[in-house]
């Protein structure tokens, strides 16, 4: 065991030299490599660390989004329904209203066809009344009948006043002299004679009568002379009556609709 | 049988010498700068690495911890000094099993050198880190009295570290060739593979005893 000097001085700077060479090719290439990789890896976990975060705060952000979305669609949906409900039974509302005012005039109107209905058939049967009447009066017109009426009818023209004598004389003066007599019936001779001889003892005497059989006249007898008429017959009667009549009915009529606007 | 690689000698003029020492001594150099150089050619930061920057970054990492947790101080100054004392010495001798190789470890020239290295190594690093003032004061702590005891110390651990080394190597060898002549076949196997076991225990206690010293010479008035 010995030692070489010159060995010891070489290998001590041999040694040197290495750790100097190997300081640069090997030991700071590879330490700053290293910590270069730590460095990233920190600043990338620092990053995926924010990164974490601010998606946690954007996930929060979302939920709390989602939920208010949530809220409003149910506040939403709560007034749509409730908005629906409120037309549904407006429209059902107006439905009915309508329903009914369709019934009401409806029923107004058949009401109406009712009443019309009921108002000709009065008028029918009054007219029928009336109808069967003047044919059972003219079915009885026999020659008693006339007889009786040319009576009441003559103690007519006897019973003239003065003044309408004057305008009978002055409508027979008119026609210059020429008088009609109309009956529904045939008048009998001697009837006719008095008749003729009354009316020239009243009115004119050189007056011409003229006899005409008329089956308008119910019962009835009738003068004219230039328009001017004295008369009597059932027609005038029935007339009246079927005046006074269809004026108590119509009356009825209005006080039924009258009822029905009321209603 | 030549055990001592210091004496064989390759080319000599006047003064200077080239010997087997020397020479595998440049081996290994070359071999570890060879090694660094095609590394570190393609370095990068990435997470995909090649498996030399692989195996490199490994064993830096490694030393960088065992120096960090000697020294208890930031390992990047004394990895440089440790880190080569370590790999120099492992190398030299892992190469043993080559079978005209000498290690150099096993020169008493070499260890020496290298004690010397680590020697100068201590106050060097002490003074950068604490100041002249404040590292010196470690020789007289307690007392003045210890100065000298203090000093002693210092060669005498110097002079131990030489001394372990070149023992275990150079008895490695010569268990070796005795055995070779004894008995030539197999158990010289068992053996060698004992020695390199042995070389790398050696070359780890070399560098964690250099940062001992390291250590504790920055933390001496701390």
């Amino acid at each position: 065991m010995e030692i070489d000097l010159f060995t010891l001085v070489a290998q001590i700077i041999n040694f040197i030299i290495l750790v100097v060479v190997l300081k640069y090719l090997l030991y700071n290439r590879i330490t700053k490599v290293m910590d270069e990789r730590q460095e990233r890896i920190a600043s990338q976990l620092k990053e995926a660390e924010q990164k974490k975060k601010e998606a946690e705060q954007n996930a929060e952000l979302h939920q709390k989004k989602l939920k208010e979305l949530d809220s409003k669609r149910e506040e939403m949906l709560a007034k749509i329904r409730e908005e629906a409900e409120s037309q549904r039974k407006e429209l059902i509302q107006k439905a009915s209203d309508e329903v009914k005012d369709i019934r009401d005039k409806w029923y107004e109107s058949i009401q109406r066809e009712k009443q019309t209905f009921m108002n000709n058939l009065r008028m029918k049967a009054g007219k029928e009344v009336f109808a069967i009447a003047r044919r059972s009066l003219t079915d009885l017109a026999n020659a008693d009948l006339g007889r009786q009426i040319a009576d009441v009818f003559l103690e007519r023209i006897q019973k003239l006043d003065e003044c309408e004598k004057q305008i009978l004389k002055e409508s027979v003066r008119k026609s210059e002299y020429e008088v009609d007599i109309s009956s529904a019936f045939e008048i009998p001779q001697e009837i006719r004679q008095k008749m003729v001889q009354e009316i020239r003892d009243q009115i004119a005497s050189n007056v011409h009568v003229q006899f005409k059989i008329s089956s308008d006249l119910i019962c009835g007898i009738e003068l004219v002379a230039n328009g001017r008429k004295i008369a009597w017959s059932l027609n005038n009667y029935l007339h009246s009556l079927e005046e006074s009549l269809s004026s108590a009915i119509e009356e009825k009529i209005k006080r039924k609709q009258d009822e029905i606007q009321e209603e | 049988m030549e055990i001592n690689p210091d004496s064989i000698v390759f080319w000599k003029w006047v003064y200077f010498k080239i010997n087997a020492t020397l020479f595998y001594s440049w081996i290994v150099m070359l071999i570890l700068i060879l090694v660094a150089c095609l590394a570190t050619w393609n370095l990068t930061a990435g997470y995909r690495i090649s498996r030399w920057q692989n195996i490199l970054e490994t064993i830096v990492s490694y030393m960088r911890t065992q120096i960090r947790e000697t020294t208890q101080e930031k390992p990047d100054p004394f990895l440089p000094f440790l880190g080569t004392l370590f790999l120099f010495i492992s190398v030299s001798n892992f190469l043993s099993f080559v079978p005209v190789y000498h290690p150099p470890t096993g020169s008493v020239s070499t260890t020496a050198a290298l004690a010397i290295c680590v020697f100068f190594a201590v106050p060097v690093y002490g003074i950068r880190q604490l100041g002249f003032t404040r590292y010196f004061q470690h020789y007289i702590k307690s007392t003045v009295f210890l100065l000298p005891f203090n000093i002693i110390g210092r060669f005498s651990r110097t002079l131990a570290l030489a001394i372990r080394l070149f023992g275990n190597i150079m008895s490695g060898t010569m268990i070796g060739a005795v055995l070779v002549s004894i008995v030539p076949l197999f158990v010289p196997i068992v053996m060698h593979a004992l020695g390199l076991l042995i070389g790398q225990i050696q070359a780890y206690i070399f560098a964690v005893l250099a940062a001992v010293y390291i250590g504790s010479a920055i933390r001496a008035v701390q």
